[in-house]
């Protein structure tokens, strides 16, 4: 067991090394940066300003080499020279280039070397530069279109509470709702009750959130406030300003009658997309175990229906449930992208979106390299889990 | 030869009439059976028409913008034309339902296309792998296990915005982009085919993998089995062996993964082109005709409606199919 997980840590570890490589060489080679919003700002009036596409450039670390920038990014160094022991290391080695072009270095003994950039950066001039602490730290440095300048996981953080709200509460409520009918489904198999929720199923999941949220919009928010009925509001977290909603009467701005009022849309659609995968597998599941040789044993000594369902098939129905309720880890925090887009949600995955309109890559790389781990330790986590409720399963 | 016919006893003669009944046949009936399978079929064949016919059938130009007031409602007559805009008109004067049948088509096509390239490479890298073992097995699962452990949707939407937004990154064969422009009716101007194509490339990127992981199992199954071994012992060759005896064989669930991936591609498109990360306007798309329609459906409360209910029939249609199928052609699978 300590070896296996051992050897997972170690696999994560590698994962989240390529994944952070690849998601950096991603930010590295795409387009609409920047520079190019610089350029984009000045092209109506003038021509872009040289000593401000440097300042950039440097502000940016747009001048350096793809493996220093790399490293800066990872780990925060290399910060100017390497200093040991008093003695300065390689001062003059050429990390970067502030301006290509040719250029010629007349060196004091009078040797003269063609170079091929007018301006080198040297690792003593990474001095004074501004440089985060590195994604090790989770520092992943500084948003650069959306909020100018505030860090990026300041950014995260004031979007993290909307979303675990969303998330959670939906996942809680499908989950909630699934296991019973999922259960009852497979007790009654082919019964009307059965046919009925595996057919709701159906729909839940052959439509896009996408659809029922603007549909969930479009009757709730718009045409019941038209009507005249209590409705729900079509966007945002909370209201800007006091509401009177008839038959409920006055709804307080930020009050906590306020936020459970916006929450209503976007988690019944949430909840409504997840209850059918949710169900479905606790219903075939639970199927799977009824046709066990121990139910029929349970049932043959006499045990009344309630404890044979209960105890001896719910509970291993829920073996390979536990697998699933880890893949929820990284939806907690990543959000529902569409759902958070549908209805103006101030969550993670509505920033996510806004970031790679905007080309703020800073922040869309460091959604992604959240998610990946979450996802890796979730997968991890689901692995123990298995073993703890399954004494079948051994880790080796 | 007739006489060799006309002396056999008559009830011999009439035992032999009835063919048994093919497999085909019985699949056919069994999928007949299926209700919500088989009006789905009609309702996607019905739209399918619609968008093969999208030139015949529209009344205005796909781009053309008329002098009627934006979002007039459906069923207003054009004032210069005395044409009627049946669905009415977008935000900048577009015909509705001239758009609606354009995308449909670039819609469709795209879902087309991904799910067969897709469910074509998945099958390819599956069947290899689960034929050859070896080294070609350990590579490709170690890919199918690299895509399952990293979150899939936020790196499809990265990746479509950075190559979206710039479509001449990645060098198309000239041929390749006329095939797509014919197919889907695109403007040759513009970045508007590489735009389309690069769509399809990145969605198959991201949906081979299933059709691989059900290939590779399939094949593992069926290469063991004693008819294998009697086609190899009557000289087939690994080709043949692949494509005559595994391939049919693993044949049932992949028509339902592939019905099922129909589905998934085009609610993958049109998600991506809602989120604006997709193609975008002047290309017609459901997904970017719905995000328009929810910056203004504020006032105009029915536009949602136009796009929204043709992208939920066919992302239903091919989920019920798919389910329809499965009863069909194996029924152990039923859920």
């Amino acid at each position: 067991m300590l070896n296996y997980l051992i050897r997972r840590l170690v696999v994560i570890v590698m994962m989240a090394f390529i994944i952070s490589f690849a998601s950096f060489a991603l930010l590295y080679s795409a387009p609409g940066g920047p520079l190019e919003q610089l350029a984009s700002l000045q092209s109506t009036t003038r021509r872009p300003d040289p000593d401000e596409v440097e300042r950039i450039m440097k502000r940016y670390d747009l001048d350096l080499t793809i493996g220093v920038r790399f490293l800066r990014w990872l780990v925060g160094h290399p910060r100017g020279s390497i200093v040991v022991g008093g003695q300065e290391i390689a001062p003059n080695l050429q990390v970067g280039c502030l301006k290509p072009g040719k250029a010629q270095l007349v060196y004091p003994d009078g040797r003269i070397e063609e170079i091929d950039c007018a301006k080198p950066v040297y690792l003593r001039d990474l001095g004074g530069r501004p440089v985060s602490n590195g994604v090790i730290t989770l520092d992943f440095g500084r948003s650069q279109q959306l909020a100018r300048e505030q860090p990026v996981s300041q950014l995260i953080s004031t979007r993290l509470a909307p979303t675990l709200l969303l998330m959670g509460l939906s996942t809680f409520l499908a989950i909630i709702i699934a296991v019973p009918v999922g259960v009852y489904s497979a007790v009654k198999q082919y019964s009307r009750f059965d046919y009925f929720f595996t057919t709701l199923a159906f729909f839940g999941s052959g439509m896009p959130t996408l659809f029922t949220g603007v549909m969930g919009i479009l009757i709730f928010a718009l045409i019941f406030k038209n009507l005249g009925l209590p409705y729900l509001p079509a966007a945002l977290a909370e209201s800007n300003r006091d509401v009177v909603i008839p038959l409920f009467g006055l709804i307080q701005a930020g009050s906590v009658g306020d936020r459970i009022w916006h929450l209503i849309l976007p988690v019944s659609v949430l909840t409504f997309f997840s209850l059918a995968g949710w169900t479905r597998f606790i219903r075939s599941s639970m199927l799977e175990v009824l046709r066990q040789d121990y139910v029929r044993t349970a049932r043959a000594k006499g045990l009344i229906e309630r404890v044979v369902i209960m105890k001896h098939a719910l509970r291993n129905a829920l073996i390979p449930f536990v697998t699933l309720l880890a893949g929820v880890l990284p939806t907690l925090f990543g959000g529902a992208i569409i759902t958070e887009s549908v209805f103006s949600w101030p969550g993670i995955g509505k920033l996510f979106i806004n970031s790679l309109v905007a080309s703020d890559y800073p922040v869309a790389i460091a959604y992604l390299l959240i998610s990946t781990f979450l996802t890796l330790v979730g997968f991890l986590v689901s692995d123990v889990l298995y073993t703890i409720v399954d004494p079948r399963i051994r880790m080796s | 030869m007739a006489s060799t016919t006309a002396d056999l006893p008559a009830a011999s003669r009439g035992l032999n009439l009835r063919k048994p009944e093919g497999q085909w046949s019985i699949v056919l009936r069994r999928f007949r059976r299926h209700r919500l399978a088989m009006i789905s079929l009609f309702v996607l064949a019905m739209i399918f028409i619609a968008s093969l016919l999208a030139p015949i059938l529209a009344p205005f130009g796909r781009d053309a913008t008329s002098l009627a007031p934006r979002f007039s409602p459906p069923l207003t007559v054009n004032a210069q034309t005395g044409t009627t805009h049946i669905l009415g008109v977008d935000h900048v004067g577009r015909d509705f339902f001239t758009r609606l049948l354009y995308a449909a088509r670039i819609t469709l096509s795209v879902a087309f296309s991904v799910a067969t390239a897709a469910t074509l490479l998945g099958m390819t890298l599956g069947a290899l792998a689960g034929y050859f073992r070896g080294i070609v097995d350990s590579i490709v699962m170690r890919i199918l296990e690299f895509m399952a452990s990293i979150p899939d949707f936020p790196i499809l939407l990265i990746i479509a915005s950075i190559l979206i937004t710039d479509p001449k990154l990645l060098p198309y064969p000239p041929f390749l982009l006329d095939i797509i422009g014919n197919l889907m009716l695109l403007n040759s101007v513009g970045a508007e085919r590489a735009q389309v194509l690069t769509m399809i490339v990145v969605l198959t990127l991201f949906g081979w993998t299933g059709a691989a992981r059900l290939m590779r199992g399939m094949v593992l199954s069926v290469r063991e089995r004693d008819f294998i071994e009697s086609a190899r012992s009557l000289g087939a060759n690994n080709a043949r062996i692949i494509l005559r005896h595994v391939v049919p064989n693993s044949f049932p669930p992949l028509v339902v993964a592939y019905t099922l991936s129909l589905a998934g591609a085009l609610t993958a498109e049109t998600a991506l082109s809602f989120l604006g990360v997709g193609i975008t306007d002047p290309t017609p798309t459901w997904g970017n005709m719905l995000q328009f329609a929810t910056n203004f459906m504020l006032t105009n409360p029915w536009v949602p409606l136009i796009p929204g209910i043709p992208v939920v029939l066919c992302s239903l249609g091919f989920n019920f199919i798919g389910d329809g199928l499965r009863d069909a052609l194996d029924p152990r699978l039923k859920m």
